[in-house]
């Protein structure tokens, strides 16, 4: 786990990295006269790595941002059943939007979709996208049923 | 029959309020009542396929690199030492006068905020360094802290300023333009945060004891030691302002300008760098969700209509602009009683951003006026989690106590929304300058 972990962090890391210099030689290229064309798409493409990864990590760091004023005013029991009601809550939103999104990927699938300058391949990025969401969704189930600390 | 209607907005909202309140992470509470209300109003089908292809624009959209390359820029900054170098500079410059280091604090907060957008971090960051030294020269706990908790929000007000990308995103207005459009009221609080200490200490001396004052060489080298972060940030604000890259591409350069300054300080390491990705990618995985969440959501009102009939409702009042504005302003702070920043914002814009626009406003305006009301509920109670993250910092001054420092600044506060709703080229009036 902790190896993927790590893995998952410098890919997303490396897509950061990527879409930071290429940002820089595109506005290089723009004030010397030499535009770099399809940077924008690569761009988009770094993007949605490092999104849908960043998505699996703050699932993974429980980390959420919500309104404690209640919350915090729970005793162990109620409020442990009220984090489990929240996971639920979440998973029952990622699998809406997967559904969606697989339903926009079946359909979109043999349109062989590619971005308009570098050709890059939308129906991979989907499945991408669709896979990073399925991976949420095992780690929220996990976090359901595992035994929290009091 | 129809069920997209303005009650079914309504309804959608009181859920809202009620999974909000109830500790439902923001981003699945915006995103379900969203979907879940579109499947009211329009069927199963429309709501699933919207969900879908708001989750791959929202993640395919170039903007939306803006923020995690800001955030890991802010990251290895401060690996870098960013926080203490600001601070040392502004109290070497300052701490020789009365109040000297709450002077400084500010001014850190207000460098170190227009380095990482976030007002909890700004607070935490400064506080850690500004906090002992204030209390080890002998500044009252109160001022000390008020200082700190009041400072952090500037974080928010200065670009690059988190809630404002993410108000770009959901209002559809340009990132450049909102930043532009802050950079006086950002600095105005500023500046009022420093005309409250000149008062606080005209009035109680005793409160903040002079300083010794650093040599001119001491305050040279302290210069020195951030002129590398200030040069950057010039650029990348600088570029933003006068049109010659998008926020997007000055993220970039700002992450390519803090690795090699990290770098130059020879505090570039494994270890930080995987520190800063995964640090920006929590916190970003975190607002994504809630950017996903918070345009289904605005799909769903915009959808039942219940944007047009508070619209009409509040023109058939024949209120006025300023009465207007001046309610909504009560609103926000009533709500940012009991919802943190950003639930506030993604909450009320797809309602109230509508409202303003009737009485005349822009939509640039109201970012910075919905983002300026949001900060006031970082300072004040029973939320105010600028208080509790520098009672963390300061572990043994009561929250009462912390709370009665920040008021004097709180009040200015009020001041400010005030000015910013009776003048809003405040705001308005620098990006017009620049032809934005």
């Amino acid at each position: 786990m902790n190896a993927a972990r790590q893995a998952m962090t410098w890919v997303a890391g490396a897509a950061l990295i990527a879409a930071a210099l290429l940002n820089v030689l595109a506005v290089l290229g723009r004030h010397t006269g030499l535009p770099l064309k399809g940077a924008i798409e690569v761009i988009q493409l770094a993007v949605l790595i490092a999104g849908s990864l960043a998505l699996i990590a703050a699932t993974l760091a429980h980390s959420h941002a919500r309104v404690h004023l209640l919350l915090d005013r729970l005793s162990d029991a109620p409020r442990d059943w009220a984090e489990r009601v929240c996971t639920a809550l979440s998973m029952l939103l990622y699998l809406l939007l997967l559904a969606g999104s697989v339903w926009l990927a079946v359909d979109l699938w043999d349109a062989q979709e590619v971005s308009e300058l570098v050709g890059v391949p939308w129906r991979f990025m989907r499945l991408f996208l669709n896979l990073s969401l399925v991976v949420i969704l095992i780690l929220l189930a996990r976090q359901l049923v595992e035994r929290r600390q009091p | 029959m129809t069920w997209a209607t303005p009650g079914t907005g309504l309804i959608g909202l009181v859920i809202l309020f009620a999974l909000l309140l109830g500790g439902v992470p923001i981003g699945v509470s915006l995103g379900l009542v969203g979907i879940g209300g579109l499947v009211v109003a329009l069927g199963f089908e429309a709501a699933i396929i919207k969900g879908g292809v708001v989750i791959v624009e929202t993640l395919t959209r170039y903007e939306l690199g803006t923020l995690p390359l800001f955030m890991l820029m802010a990251h290895l900054f401060f690996s870098a030492n960013a926080s203490r170098d600001l601070f040392d500079a502004a109290a070497k410059l300052m701490g020789h006068r009365r109040g000297g280091l709450a002077y400084a604090s500010v001014a850190g907060c207000a460098g170190f905020g227009s380095i990482n957008g976030s007002s909890l971090a700004t607070a935490a960051t400064i506080g850690l360094v500004a906090l002992p030294e204030m209390r080890q020269r002998g500044y009252s706990d109160a001022l000390a802290t008020g200082t700190v908790a009041a400072g952090g929000t500037l974080g928010q007000m200065l670009p690059p300023s988190g809630a404002l990308i993410v108000y770009g995103i959901i209002a559809e207005q340009s990132i450049g333009k909102l930043f532009t459009a802050t950079l006086i009221p950002g600095i105005s609080q500023m500046l009022f945060y420093c005309l409250v200490v000149w008062l606080l200490v005209r009035w109680k001396p005793s409160i903040a004891p002079v300083g010794e004052r650093a040599s001119w060489g001491e305050r040279g080298r302290a210069m020195l030691r951030i002129a590398d972060m200030l040069l950057l940030l010039g650029v990348v604000l600088g570029g933003i302002v006068l049109g010659w890259f998008s926020p997007s591409e000055a993220s970039s350069i700002g992450t390519a300008g803090a690795l090699l300054i990290t770098a130059w300080r020879r505090r570039l390491t494994k270890e930080v760098l995987f520190r800063a990705f995964s640090e920006t990618l929590r916190t970003s995985g975190l607002i994504f969700l809630v950017i996903i969440g918070a345009l289904s959501f605005s799909i769903f009102i915009s959808v039942t209509g219940i944007t047009e009939a508070v619209g009409s409702g509040v023109t058939e009042l024949g209120m006025g602009t300023i009465p207007t504005l001046l309610v909504v302003a009560a609103i926000l702070l009533l709500l940012g009683s009991v919802l943190d920043g950003l639930a506030l914002m993604l909450l009320t814009t797809p309602i109230l951003l509508p409202v303003v626009e009737g009485v005349g406003m822009s939509p640039i305006w109201f970012g910075i006026f919905i983002t300026r009301a949001m900060e006031i509920g970082f300072v004040h109670p029973p939320l105010g989690m600028n208080l509790y993250v520098i009672q963390g910092v300061a572990k043994d001054v009561p929250l009462g106590r912390i709370f009665r420092g920040v008021l004097p600044f709180l009040a200015s506060d009020l001041v400010h929304l005030l000015l910013l709703i009776l003048f809003p080229a405040m705001a308005l009036w620098l990006p017009s300058m620049f032809g934005q």
